[in-house]
């Protein structure tokens, strides 16, 4: 139960004003000070005016006059806002490890940022929990493999995005908003499956240690860029797949809305990777071996093992092969309908490591992904 | 072991079915049957279903220690052998408030977006030196929020899973408080102003460099900078000079009211839990103060604030400079209180007398 002094902000509507601590407002005028003003001489760009468009104030409607522009490579050490006057007397105390723009910029930082406040969800209510009616015993524990697998891992991409963005400078602040939005989607995403888990005469069941502590994996990247093409493009994504196949998987319209809803989540965390990835390409090129470097790495690890889902032959694949079959006993259906999702994932991911601008890997035979298509197909 | 009957059946049914399939590998369905705990079905009441409605049985069992170095949700099985993340924080004194699930839901529940919940069209010209002023302040909030962004989530991939509430709360917190930064920066640059003179960064650097544990970057980021940041709003909503800016004021004193909750219940854990945690604050604030006290020796904050709630130049070092002491008075009690409640020792003659000075004043 929340309690406190403050609980009248929290739980009182908005106009909630008074709290015990706060003095009445009386004259108090009986000491009379001289002020210097001479800060009003050190301040930033003037004549700023900013007006809302029909999507209200938007992060782009701010972009004006040198608020608008992003350093290349930012020394700014004392986290002060963009375009603020700087102190020459500040400490260094900025922990910044990404200062350079192309590690971490994209073009459309805004629009993904304003984006991600509308569409916020809450799993308490968003969901219509009250359609979950029981299930057979074998989807039911389908459902609760796949659920305790996605409360594991969702987090990653809550856990590790946080760490970059606490070593990023706030010159690059709408990438680092994005981010933090998609930290507070992933623990929405982390706690609607262990609701779903518990909603409907099941339980959690044994984690698979999908995001362990090993080389290679989102976790352990020493690079902006490294951990973006792991997490966002090739983790992800496969996820984005699945979950837009939700309506094949689910039993009820909590199910559906569940996928539906972290799907639209996750557009946007893929998108942001994607966007990423493409300005890293055009901004970068001494970069590109390095990043085709990742991609293998990630076509590897991630899209072929126990991070995804619908990888070989793993607990949450089986779980996924009943559900999509409509049971055990139809197992067999909902394996191929499994590999169709393979499929569907590998080509997805063609398309955005192709709009990222690194298309050449599929005509070049440098990508292992067409091998797996043809596994998938066979 | 708890096992779920029918997926025994079901599972040979299905091997000998999935078997007859050319190229369809036969499923091992070595998970089935694998929970610590089945049955379970949490139905939803009038707020919908909501994280703390999950803690039932063994999922509610909350241990003081989180050994588990992996993403292992709490209350499934665990799986051996998988090389651990190295999670930082797995004691429960280290971070636990009883109230991080139902904060997390609020904070879900009373969302908003500076872009279309603000009235921006009620912003009209102020006077030169109000506009100034405010810029001033919005320009120190939005420092203020950045260093809220970087401390919380330099913390939150160290946090145990076993405590997944807490960081789910502060996914929502770090969250907020990148709403702040980007909405004060809006009201910076949306009315003939700009931004402003950075702040001078000394409490941010202590804050920052709580390296010494979550319990003492909770404690100079919400027990101290939090208690004045609230006192602030308190009063720059008061003397709002436009619904825009009245509505900015009551968002964040509603999100920051959240943390400070948050904050002070998990220093209250934490005293409670560990042995002299009362102590080592006592010592942590009388250092702290100290460079409280430096920082607010900067005259350009306190002269932004007698400007706003003066409503302009002319009466600003008179009615402007009385209203910022008793602002100050009242974030002095408000501070000095809460370090009684909690039961850290805050005698007077251990504070600056730039800080004590105005706990005479209301
Ligand atoms: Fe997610
Ligand atoms: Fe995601």
């Amino acid at each position: 139960m929340v309690k406190g002094p403050y609980i009248g902000y929290i739980l009182g509507d908005l106009n909630y004003r008074r709290e015990p601590g706060m003095s009445e407002a009386v004259d108090l005028a009986t000491v009379e000070i001289e002020l210097k003003l001479d800060w009003m001489n050190r301040q930033g760009e003037w004549q700023t005016h900013a007006k809302p468009g029909k999507s209200g104030l938007t992060l782009a409607d701010i972009q004006i006059g040198s608020y608008g522009e992003t350093p290349e490579i930012s020394d700014n050490m004392t986290g002060r806002p963009r375009g603020a006057q700087a102190r020459p007397g500040s400490f260094r105390i900025g922990n910044y490890s990404v200062r350079t723009k192309n590690e971490i910029w994209l073009e459309n930082a805004s629009f993904l940022y304003e984006e991600a406040l509308q569409r916020q969800w809450s799993s308490a209510t968003d969901v219509p929990w009250h359609t979950i009616e029981p299930l057979p015993d074998d989807i039911e524990e389908a459902q609760c493999e796949l659920a305790t697998f996605l409360t594991e891992v969702e987090f990653v991409a809550g856990d590790v995005p946080a760490r970059w963005i606490s070593e990023t400078t706030p010159d690059y602040f709408e990438p680092r908003n994005v981010l933090l939005a998609q930290v507070m989607d992933e623990a929405r995403h982390m706690d609607v499956f262990r609701k779903r888990a518990l909603a409907n005469g099941g339980g959690l069941m044994q984690a698979t240690g999908g995001t362990a502590g090993v080389v290679g994996s989102i976790d352990l990247a020493r690079d902006f860029t490294e951990m973006s093409s792991r997490l966002h493009i090739s983790g992800e994504g496969a996820v984005l797949t699945i979950f837009r196949m939700g309506e094949l998987m689910a039993y009820n319209d909590a199910e559906k809305a569940i996928y539906r809803l972290c799907a639209q989540d996750e557009a946007r965390h893929v998108a942001f990777g994607v966007m990423h990835m493409r300005y890293m390409s055009e901004e970068a090129p001494d970069r590109h071996e390095e990043i085709e470097c990742y991609l293998d790495e990630a076509e590897r690890q991630i899209l072929a093992g126990s991070q995804n889902p619908a990888g070989n032959q793993t607990a949450s694949s089986e779980a996924l092969a009943i559900l999509l079959g409509g049971g055990v006993a139809h197992y067999d259906e909902g394996f191929r309908k499994l590999m169709a999702i393979r499929r569907r994932q590998l080509v997805e991911y063609m398309k955005r490591v192709k709009s990222a601008g690194f298309g050449k890997r599929f005509e070049n035979g440098r990508s292992q992904v067409k091998e797996m298509m043809a596994v998938s197909a066979a | 072991m708890a096992k779920a009957k029918a997926s025994q059946a079901a599972a040979e049914s299905a091997a000998g079915q999935a078997g007859a399939i050319d190229g369809i590998p036969q499923p091992k369905l070595d998970w089935a049957g694998r929970s610590n705990q089945w049955g379970t079905r949490v139905k939803p009441n009038a707020y919908g279903l909501r994280l703390g409605d999950l803690n039932v049985g063994i999922y509610g069992e909350i241990p003081d220690q989180w050994q588990d170095q992996t993403r292992n949700p709490r209350g499934a099985i665990p799986r051996k052998g998988v090389p651990p993340l190295g999670f930082a924080i797995r004691d429960k004194s280290d971070l636990w408030a009883e109230s991080s699930g139902d904060l997390y839901e609020e904070a879900i529940q009373r969302r908003w977006a500076p872009a279309t919940d603000i009235p921006w069209n009620t912003l009209k010209p102020l006077n030169e030196g109000l506009e100034r002023a405010i810029c001033q302040v919005s320009t120190e909030l939005c420092q203020y929020a950045n260093c809220d962004v970087e401390t919380i989530t330099s913390w939150q991939h160290q946090m145990a899973y076993g405590y997944h509430e807490v960081k789910q709360f502060l996914a929502t917190a770090s969250f907020d408080a990148a709403r702040q930064f980007e909405a004060f920066r809006k009201r910076a640059l949306s009315n003939g102003g700009g931004l402003g003179l950075e702040g001078p960064g000394q409490v941010n650097r202590m804050i920052l460099e709580s390296r010494g544990g979550w319990t003492e970057a909770v404690t100079y980021l919400f027990l101290m900078r939090g208690t004045f940041t609230m006192t602030m709003l308190r009063y720059l909503e008061r003397y709002a000079h436009n619904d825009a800016e009245r509505a900015l004021y009551r968002y964040t004193l509603q999100d920051k009211a959240r943390q400070m909750t948050y904050g002070l219940e998990h220093l209250q854990y934490s005293i409670a839990h560990q042995d002299d945690m009362a102590l080592i604050m006592q010592q942590l604030l009388f250092i702290g103060d100290r460079v409280w006290a430096r920082e607010m020796k900067d005259h350009v904050l306190m002269e932004a604030l007698c400007v706003v709630f003066a409503g302009g130049i002319s009466d600003a070092g008179t009615t402007g400079y009385a209203i910022y002491r008793q602002m100050m008075g009242d974030f002095m009690n408000s501070y000095v209180d809460t370090c009684e409640w909690l039961g850290v020792k805050r005698q007077p003659e251990m504070m600056p007398n730039s800080m004590t000075q105005y706990l005479k004043v209301n």
